[in-house]
């Protein structure tokens, strides 16, 4: 079978037993690899109910028919299971040389059951499995173990791993690998500290099979070079994604102070110009010629890895625009291995409720001492606050209460990018209908909304635009694998890789071709949620209320006084239910499940809930 | 009569500066100021004028704050 190995492995941690699995030709073009796998997997075999922490939990990592192939930016790797942040499904991906060691190895997909006795590192070297022990680097954060790792095997492996966060189970920990790189946001990492599983170390010698080698490399070592050529070009990896900041602080779009505010005069010491100039070494993921992780030097001289979405969070968020400072954050986060989005998110949240009463503590919007200490709390659960703040905001307003809710500023329990819709209606909607709760990855419309969009507007063509975006990043992208960078930040047509797709595998799929399978991976994803909450209705496609607050509304600024409007919010979102075919709590119908091929899903959900 | 031009992203690097108070005309659009700065047009991009998206054809007022960036689609 050209451009799929063909194989799952299937490990049990709790047996220390494995077992390889095939899958077939249909079952590889009926869901690609990546996402779809991960999410066909999860849903056939995760019953409903269960513990996202405990050992029914699985947890999948898994590539895609050009993942690892050298062309433009194919070293991704989804990692995915059911989340503890949201109790829904939950995934990310991440590059890592993950990518193509697993398929070296043999296998599309690792499926880790069960839970180990003991810290355990999970080895795979083609055939041969074992189970290792990680006591020595249990209690470690992700750099040291990385080390330790690369001391025992060499720098060409692919290894994910944990670091206190994940072990801690804390909600919003993340799984990494390679130097900087992270991914699964909705506890992922967690779900793999559940599992007693500090790492997992693959190596591979076999060839990735595909049905045209030759013209491959070709083809990708061309388009490599072209990539990097438009990116010298642009000059985009000059700041990398910290270049839109300017732009997001200009249009009212930053997270300023808990999201209260849109925009900043100190921001431009944290702007992308800011983060060249101090720039001292330069990360990548595999198969990447447009290098986006820029370190700094942090404020005890540690290199720290910045982007847009970790600053915005981690500085203005919290009223911090020193940039060393906001880089000790980075570093922490990634050494705990904590989503740097989330921990933004909690960390303002938490100093929001503490400014208002809600919350027992002293003040922190601005301190990055308190920041400092109460992220250690929260990686290591110490004391009440930072047992509490490792749920992450949703569960921490509950806690705290005082209505503290409303500015918990999160969609289905995982926090917000670094994007301030309070008046960005489209962009808002995208955090709304996420599968995985409110991440950006997934349809990031903003700069085509306020350019090419009264923003004002509620109109369907934003919800036309939502779809079309998912259809391309949150499907084809996340299911062939492959960063979505060379086409949304450089221009690289995405018309290439239904080329990649075919010429790895045999096919002679059209663009086009993908769409249906995009919308049959939603579908199940929404059928997965469905299963877990079988009341849901559309308030789950809610943003937080604080954005439909009038008393939320900038006082001064281009935004000043608006703020989104529920009623046009609520039209918006059936828009998108329409253009989807779900109904009007936003599950899809059963004639829509059955276009798609998903009758017997259908049939199953039956059994827990009402189609229409 | 002033106007504050700011750049952001690779436009900073390509133009030497990241932001300018300039002396312009009544009638000046933000495509005459990008043209006097040699600022390439032909790259895609994203234009502000008081924190409100703009295209280049836009008339420019006295006190203006227009920021120019490249089009960026998504971290």
């Amino acid at each position: 079978m050209d451009g799929w190995t063909g194989q799952f492995l299937r490990v049990d941690l709790t047996n220390r037993t494995h077992r390889v699995e095939s899958f077939s030709e249909e079952f590889a073009h009926t869901w690609i690899g990546g996402r779809g796998f991960a999410a066909k997997i999860l849903y056939d075999e995760l019953a409903p109910g269960i513990d996202p922490l405990g050992p029914e939990n699985k947890l999948v990592v898994a590539v895609g028919p050009i993942s690892g192939i050298p062309a433009p930016n194919t070293g991704k790797t989804i990692v995915a299971a059911k989340s503890p942040a949201t109790g829904g499904y939950g995934d990310g991906n991440l590059g890592t040389r993950m990518t193509d060691q697993l398929r070296k190895a043999g296998y599309d997909a690792l499926i880790v059951e069960g839970r180990a006795a003991s810290p355990t590192m999970l080895v795979v070297d083609d055939d041969r499995v074992e189970f290792l022990p990680a006591d020595e680097v249990w209690g470690k954060g992700t750099i040291e173990t990385n080390e330790w790792i690369y001391a025992r095997y060499s720098k060409g492996a692919g290894v994910l791993n944990i670091g206190p966060g994940g072990e801690n189970m804390v909600h919003f920990a993340v799984v990494r690998s390679l130097e900087g790189r992270s991914g699964g946001r909705p506890g992922m990492g967690a779900v793999m500290g559940s599992k007693l599983l500090k790492a997992i170390v693959v190596t591979g010698s076999k060839p990735i099979p595909q049905a045209f080698p030759a013209r491959m490399k070709e083809l990708g070592r061309d388009d490599l070079r072209e990539v990097h050529r438009i990116d010298k070009e642009a000059g985009w990896s000059l700041q990398g994604t910290t270049g839109v900041l300017p732009w997001c602080n200009e249009v009212a779009a930053l997270p300023v102070h808990n999201f209260r505010g849109t925009h900043h005069p100190d921001a431009w010491m944290v702007d992308g110009e800011r983060v060249h100039a101090a720039r001292v070494a330069t990360y990548g993921c595999p198969n990447c010629t447009m290098r986006c992780g820029i370190a700094v030097l942090d404020d005890e001289g540690r290199e720290a890895e910045v982007d847009y979405e970790n600053i915005g969070l981690l500085g203005p968020n919290l009223d911090l625009y020193n940039l060393a400072e906001v880089g000790a954050l980075n570093y922490l986060c990634d050494d705990y291995g904590l989503d740097t989005i989330s921990a933004g998110g909690v960390l303002g949240f938490y100093a929001d409720a503490v400014e208002r009463g809600a919350a027992p503590g002293e003040p922190l919007f601005g301190d990055i001492n308190a920041f400092k200490k109460v992220l250690g709390q929260i990686a290591h659960r110490e004391g009440e606050i930072g047992n509490i703040l490792a749920d992450g905001t949703l569960p921490a307003s509950r806690a705290f209460g005082h209505g503290s809710e409303a500015y918990a500023m999160q969609v289905k329990g995982l926090e917000i990018s670094a994007y301030n819709c309070k008046f960005i209606p489209g962009m808002a909607l995208a955090f709304g209908v996420s599968p995985i709760g409110a991440h950006h990855k997934e349809s990031w419309i903003i700069t085509y909304e306020v350019n090419q969009t009264p923003r004002e507007s509620y109109g369907r063509d934003k919800a036309q635009k939502i779809v079309d975006l998912q259809r391309i990043r949150g499907g084809l992208f996340e299911s062939i694998i492959t960063c979505r960078f060379p086409w949304v930040e450089v221009g690289w047509g995405v018309e290439h890789y239904p080329i990649y797709f075919n010429t790895i595998t045999g096919q002679d799929w059209k663009l086009e071709d993908f769409w249906p399978i995009s919308d049959r991976i939603y579908a199940i994803i929404k059928l997965f949620w469905l299963r877990e909450f079988p009341q849901t209705d559309r308030t789950a496609d809610y943003v937080p209320d604080a954005w439909f607050d009038p008393s939320f509304a900038d006082t001064e600024g281009p935004i000043a006084g608006r703020i989104l409007e529920r009623d046009k919010y609520d039209g918006l979102l059936q828009h998108y239910y329409d253009i989807r075919g779900y109904d009007t709590r936003g599950v899809p119908t059963r004639a829509t499940l059955e276009s798609l091929g998903l009758a017997a899903e259908a049939a199953a959900a039956e059994a827990y809930a009402t189609l229409t | 009569m002033k106007v504050t031009l700011k750049l952001a992203g690779a436009f900073v690097h390509a133009a030497g500066f990241s932001h300018k108070e300039l002396d312009v005309e009544p009638g000046t659009t933000i495509a005459d100021i990008l043209a006097a700065l040699a600022i390439d047009r032909g790259r895609p991009m994203v234009i502000a004028r008081n924190g409100h998206g703009v295209g280049t054809d836009e008339e420019v007022q006295a006190g203006d704050r227009i920021l120019v960036s490249p089009v960026f689609s998504g971290g």
